[in-house]
């Protein structure tokens, strides 16, 4: 994935606090916010945040070939979670898991990581991505 | 009223990384004394994954000091960071911090530095700001990935964590600020240049004249404001270096090492520099009782101490289960070798 700085400015809601839309309409909610709901084509739609709902793991891809800014960080896991209040489905970065920990189901939290950057004096980009839940006791 | 009395800790929480990296590694690696993990008391230390810094760590114990505090974030006036690793040397990493948990626009924000006390410096000026009514709440976050040169004794300890407070009016506060008093100097014990990746230190300052120095100067002036004699702590928190230097300046001040240890968190992870006395204060507000009464004394070399005296009260216990503890943090690892640690830390260079 490549950004530019004015894209990622522009879009700090959706990457910092998974900005989304909730329809009127249907209920259903749309990840990234969109003006019209993807699901029944409402335009009576209303901003929600994601940031503080757990999800599960719904299918994921294990990237060990890598591209460019991404060669540290292989292999790069990348899956479709659904939140567990929402129902909102997202493609995210699944962090601080071992493949073989991996299964689908799991449940996992939100969590900001540093992404990407560009290069050593570029800008560095902070995204949400998903890691599995902390054991408390 | 002194400010103090005013002022407390509405909401704490803590955040430590998920690798460890044994001493022993680095002992293998650079043909150390292999005593020498023994004689610092530690074990292992904790290392920033590769999509970690100080401001995504900052991020998530300033998230569990706001579900303990359970404020509102537009309610923040104020979000300090306290770091000597800041991942831009220019660009305020308070601002992506409070961005990320919607406390803009509203807000003060920056960051500040002092060694190991930066976090510390605004943990008092915080007091100040909620006292005066400038600010409801503040926002104070210490966060280190702290650098070490390879191969350097300093490499041992060099751990990355954070802890995060939300300091407010003491009638909400899990513990109220009873006084406070910072000692400073000018002392070259440590320093790293703007062009230089790690810092340098000036072997024959770092122990007497720096942090045992400045630490009895602080609790000294402490004691001396308030009246208060070690007698009246039921915990002693300090910087810590390392898993000696903490028991060893209580001993100089008269405090028993069993008030020390529930404090003591080097030992597992390391020193992780701004979070370092910060997350043992967070650690027993995780465990100790209301009314307990306890010292802080955090260090920065440069060289400064601040002294606290904090009273925990009744709600210390109803905030404790709204967010991870550092003991649950401290069970989360993976144990990592040098190689791994290497990598994640940004020591092997590749060419194109
Ligand atoms: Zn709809």
């Amino acid at each position: 994935m490549r950004f530019s700085v004015p894209r990622y400015w522009r879009e700090r809601h959706s990457y910092y606090r998974l900005k989304a839309a909730k329809c009127l309409d249907c209920g259903r909610v749309t990840y990234p916010y969109t003006e019209r709901c993807r699901f029944c084509g409402s335009s009576r739609v209303v901003e929600v945040e994601l940031v503080n709902e757990k999800a599960r793991l719904l299918t994921y891809t294990v990237i060990y070939s890598a591209g460019e800014g991404f060669e540290d960080k292989k292999p790069v896991v990348i899956g479709i979670v659904e939140t567990e209040e929402s129902k909102a489905r997202l493609l995210a970065r699944i962090t601080d898991v071992d493949v073989e920990e991996l299964k689908t189901g799991i449940l996992l939290e939100p969590v900001l990581r540093r992404i990407n950057e560009d290069g050593e004096s570029g800008l560095i980009y902070y995204l949400i991505a998903y890691r599995p839940v902390l054991k408390t006791g | 009223m002194k400010p103090e009395e005013l002022v407390g800790i509405v909401g704490w929480g803590s955040y430590i990384p998920r690798y460890r990296l044994p001493l022993s590694e680095i002992t293998r690696v650079w043909g150390f004394n292999p005593e020498q993990p023994r004689e610092l008391d530690v074990s292992e230390k904790s290392v920033a994954g590769l999509d970690e810094d100080s401001i995504t760590m900052g991020w998530e114990a300033a998230l569990n000091a706001l579900r303990r505090a359970g404020v509102n974030p537009r309610e923040i006036g104020a979000v300090w960071f306290g770091t000597e690793s800041k991942p831009y040397a220019v660009k305020p990493s308070a601002t992506v911090i409070a961005e990320a948990l919607g406390i803009t626009p509203s807000t003060m924000a920056s960051d500040l530095e002092f060694a190991c006390r930066a976090a510390s410096e605004a943990m008092r000026i915080s007091i100040g700001a909620v006292a005066s009514g400038l600010v409801k709440y503040a926002l104070v976050i210490g966060s280190d990935t702290a650098q070490a040169n390879p191969g350097d004794v300093l490499e041992y300890t060099a751990s990355s964590a954070a802890t995060a407070f939300i300091i407010g009016p003491s009638g909400e506060s899990a513990a109220i600020f009873e006084a406070s008093y910072t000692y400073v100097t000018d002392t070259p014990d440590f320093w790293r240049r703007s062009v230089s990746p790690y810092p340098l230190h000036g072997e024959a300052f770092t122990g007497e004249p720096a942090y045992f120095h400045h630490i009895v100067g602080a609790v000294k002036g402490l004691m001396e404001k308030t009246g208060l004699k070690p007698g009246d702590f039921d915990y002693a928190i300090f910087h810590q270096p390392n898993g000696k230097f903490p028991v060893q300046v209580a001993r100089m001040l008269g405090i028993p090492p069993e008030k020390v240890k529930p404090g003591l968190v080097t030992p597992m992870i390391g020193n992780s520099y701004n979070s370092s006395a910060l997350i043992g204060l967070s650690k027993v507000l995780d465990e100790a009782k209301p009314g307990s009464r306890i010292l802080l004394a955090p260090f920065g070399s440069g060289a400064g101490s601040d002294a606290y005296s904090i009273v925990v009260t009744d709600k210390v216990v109803e905030k404790r289960g709204r967010a991870p503890r550092v003991v649950d943090y401290l069970a989360r690892k993976k144990i990592i070798d040098y190689a791994f640690y290497a990598k994640s830390r940004g020591l092997i260079k590749r060419i194109g």
